[in-house]
């Protein structure tokens, strides 16, 4: 935990797979942020054939959904929700290009399988500190389903958001998190 | 008979509202970080320190999901309204989350096509008749995440105590990673299904460190605070520091047939507060 890990972009499956569970890490570039519903409306949109509004390759999902901005920011306050809600998209998003997720708590057992064989990440960013959090944006724009109000799809630039490698590409699960 | 004015009751609830969302409950950090335990607790609090000076400089929410809101309202029976209650609370409701920063997240219908209700309404209001002539509005700011944790069982009324410990102990075991840990656990015992839930929320209204009046039903609280802290959870998940900052009980009587116990479990930030009028 004492040494901290900075990732920079552009983002490739090089900058993440040899993350270890525990590890630090302050993440610097772009993040697609995105919940329940607009995951839902993507993976419906792709069952039918139909082309997504975004493009997912090489990039890094956060779920979150910000509350409204201040006018002297950029964004309001941001942090995770609850990750395994998504799990059931988990797959879908690594198939797309997701090299790597950001929320909160356990996920399902199969998640390690997924990880380990897409050699993807989850991280964790603490919650409940989401005035913090919304320090470290610095840009964030809307980019599909501007309807879901906070659930829309934005994309955000960060600067040295505070993560933690909860699962790792080896399938390791943070260890304190294990003996439980 | 005392009137009191819709105006006043809305801008005290607007007030509240505002204070429970931006302001860091201290009692929350004094068991959080006040015995810190590893290297992720005392980074982590120490983000919660800062986080909290961020909130107040800048009027910005603690946390992103600034909830739905329940109100548990104790209406003296010499108070005289303009209004029913329900109406002047969701009016405050609306102001609060209609002009601050805050996310709205109420969305209706509640299958299909939901659509943001744009200013956090319905607040879901409980209320209690009192001799008097006082009116209390104690307002919850509850978040998805650990609403997700809810839980009412139907046991057998020949269940034994311990049984009753082994079940919200497993059922924290298995979820309270997904909310924000360090919770605040709140037990409804007796009563009927809806009545033990409501109970259930009503103990996460209490003050932490508050121990039940019963001597039978504060041992309980106690023994379920020192094993749901045994599951090191800890802060945030992470395995160190308290894995609950609290566990109220609430009970009432019960047919000799039920014995519903409810669970309903607050995040950390535990954002409960009381206005008087």
């Amino acid at each position: 935990m004492r040494e901290v890990t900075r990732i920079l972009p552009p983002y490739s499956l090089e900058s993440f797979k040899n993350l270890h569970a525990g590890e630090h890490v302050l993440l610097c570039g772009h993040v697609l942020v995105m919940r329940d519903q607009a995951q839902k409306k993507l993976f419906d949109m792709k069952e039918k054939g139909e082309n997504l509004p975004i493009d997912l390759s090489n990039t890094v999902v956060f779920y979150a959904g910000p509350a409204k901005p201040i006018p002297t920011m950029p964004a309001g306050a941001i942090g995770p929700t609850t990750s395994k809600r998504m799990d059931k998209y988990l797959e879908f998003l690594y198939l797309q290009g997701v090299l790597a997720t950001i929320g909160k708590g356990d996920r399902s057992e199969y998640v390690k399988e997924l990880n380990k064989r897409y050699r993807r990440v989850y991280f964790v960013t603490p919650s409940g500190v989401a005035a913090l959090l919304a320090s470290c944006v610095v840009k964030s724009d809307i980019l599909a389903f501007e309807e879901l109000g906070p659930e829309a799809i934005r994309l955000i630039e960060v600067r040295d958001l505070p993560l933690f490698v909860w699962i790792d590409a080896s399938g390791q699960v943070f260890r304190n998190a294990v003996n439980r | 008979m005392k009137l009191i004015s819709s105006t006043e009751i809305e801008k005290r609830t607007f007030e509240l509202l505002k204070k429970l969302n931006t302001h860091f409950n201290n009692d929350v950090f004094k068991i959080s970080c006040g015995n810190i335990t590893g290297e992720y607790n005392r980074y982590l609090c120490e983000l919660f320190k800062e986080n909290a000076e961020i909130a107040e400089k800048k009027g910005l929410p603690l946390c992103q999901d600034t909830g739905f809101v329940e109100f548990f309202v104790e209406l003296g029976t010499s108070v005289v309204l303009e209004e029913p209650i329900d109406k002047t609370l969701n009016r405050a409701v609306s102001k609060t989350y209609s002009t601050l920063p805050f996310r709205t997240s109420m969305v209706n219908p509640p299958i299909g096509e939901s659509a943001n209700t744009k200013d956090n309404t319905p607040a879901f209001v409980h209320i209690e008749q009192r001799d008097g002539q006082d009116l209390v509005i104690t307002a919850h700011v509850k978040g998805g995440g650990s609403e997700n944790l809810s839980a009412l069982w139907m046991l057998l009324p020949t269940t034994s105590v311990e049984e009753i410990i082994e079940l919200v102990t497993k059922h924290i075991q298995a979820r309270g990673g997904q909310s924000c840990p360090p919770l605040h656990v709140g037990v409804g015992i007796g009563g009927s299904a809806d009545t033990a839930v409501l109970l259930a929320k009503k103990a996460l209204t209490i003050k932490l460190g508050k121990r039940n009046d019963d001597p039978a039903i504060a041992r309980l609280e106690r023994t379920l605070v020192s094993r749901l802290n045994e599951l090191k959870i800890g802060v945030q998940g992470f395995g160190e520091g308290p894995s609950v900052l609290d566990v109220h009980i609430l009970t009432l009587p019960r047919h000799i047939a039920v014995l519903p116990i409810a669970l309903a479990v607050d995040c950390f930030l535990c954002r409960v507060g009381r206005i008087s009028l």
